[in-house]
């Protein structure tokens, strides 16, 4: 038999690796990255190079801060070459922060190692499954916002990504799921949810990032909502760090006119 | 069996052992399906809450644990109601895990080692029947 299982695969140095995906901010006719969601692969030719196998298995297998803990890892080594100034986005469960009580620490040593500064990062904050230690996960969100980092709630009007967690994370961003926004240019109801969603952000002195934008008229649609932090295959697909780095070395040498991340799109 | 014959059939295979795991998936490819391969019933879960599969063949006991764990996948497979079909193998098994896999949903239950050419037999015959 194999002695080796999935876990210390995916645990292996160099065993995951990165994508990035820019939330972009629509200003006018201009479309700039506000931040850069980074999204892991599992090792190669396993099932856990799909980022959704490798998340339900480390959720099964109760490892997910170890997990996240490697993510961390992953995602500050590939990006080293990252333009200054660049703000990255980090998936974190919620489970992590409740659970793993030094998970705040190692992030800022790390974050320190790598040069970058807390307010250089989104925590994006990731749930599937309660119960968790209420008290861990306030403290954590409390080191985090003392540290400087940004909060995201992910997936909100999903599963566990509800009004309680806006109330635990009083987060920055909103990022709407895709469920709702798929499709909202003909759908009155979906629409009646972004625009709750967006009247909800506004008190908590947050931001509304509609993710899975793959349609022109959605994008529209989101748009006349008041909705400018957009995600998705639209307007730019997930992509290695490596072509994002080449992308943004053209641009600031050429200083092309074409909005930022068009060219990604094109090039797909 | 011709192998377009099988080209939509999609089967999970759980074994921690790659003398059986890998020629099993070899096999079933070269009848068309489309193989995922899990070397632990996590692993297993994780796949099947992913995708639906027409046939999983789970082996009962993962050396690495000990247990009957292809029954605790046998058990999320028939939670989430999918009309897999589903063959539980071991090596060794008792008249009671025999019965207690059949009562989870198991649509057969047999003896290690089966010829991959008989147990290609059993799983077709399965899932024609489960079409029907």
């Amino acid at each position: 038999m194999s002695e080796r299982c999935l876990l210390d695969r995916i645990l292996e140095p160099g065993s995951l690796s990165v994508r990035l995906q820019p939330v972009l901010e629509l200003h006018g006719g201009a479309v700039h990255p506000h931040y850069f969601e980074a999204l892991i692969r599992g090792p190669r030719g396993t099932s856990a190079e799909s980022p959704s196998i490798l998340f339900e298995y480390a959720r099964k297998k109760s490892k997910e801060s170890v997990v996240d803990r490697a993510c961390v890892a992953a995602i500050l080594d590939e990006t080293r070459e990252m333009p200054e100034g660049s703000v990255l986005g980090i998936n974190v469960h919620a489970s992590t922060l409740a659970m793993d009580a030094g998970f705040v620490e190692f992030l800022a040593a790390r974050l320190q190692a790598r040069g970058l500064w807390p307010s250089q990062t989104v925590v994006e904050v990731v749930e599937h499954a309660p119960p968790w230690n209420v008290g861990g996960f306030r403290a954590a969100i409390a080191a985090l916002r003392g540290l400087g980092t940004r909060i995201a709630l992910d997936d909100v009007g999903l599963g566990h990504s509800n009004y309680m967690m806006i109330l635990e994370c009083r987060p920055d961003y909103l990022k709407v799921d895709r469920h709702f926004v798929d499709g909202c240019h003909r759908d009155f109801h979906r629409r009646a949810v972004l625009a709750s969603v967006a009247q909800l952000a506004r008190p908590f002195g947050a931001r509304v990032v509609a993710e899975g934008v793959e349609d022109p008229a959605d994008l529209a649609a989101v748009r006349r909502l008041g909705i400018n932090l957009v995600q998705g295959y639209l307007l730019a697909k997930p992509a290695p760090v490596a072509e994002v780095v080449a992308l943004a070395g053209r641009q600031s040498t050429a200083k092309s006119r074409r909005p930022p991340l068009a060219r990604l799109q094109a090039g797909r | 069996m011709s192998a377009q014959a099988h080209s939509a059939r999609h089967v999970l295979l759980l074994d921690d052992e790659e003398a059986i795991l890998l020629p099993t998936a070899r096999y079933f490819r070269s009848l068309g399906c489309a193989v995922d391969m899990a070397r632990e019933p996590e692993e297993a879960e994780a796949l099947i809450n992913h995708r639906r599969y027409d046939l999983a063949i789970l082996d009962l006991r993962v050396a690495r644990f000990g247990g009957t764990e292809g029954l605790d996948v046998l058990r999320e497979i028939r939670r989430r109601d999918h009309d897999t079909s589903v063959i539980v193998l071991s090596a060794y098994i008792s008249p009671e895990v025999e019965d207690q896999a059949r009562a989870l949903g198991a649509d057969s239950v047999i003896r290690k080692p089966l010829p991959l050419p008989d147990l290609a037999h059993l799983a077709f015959a399965l899932m024609g029947a489960a079409r029907e």
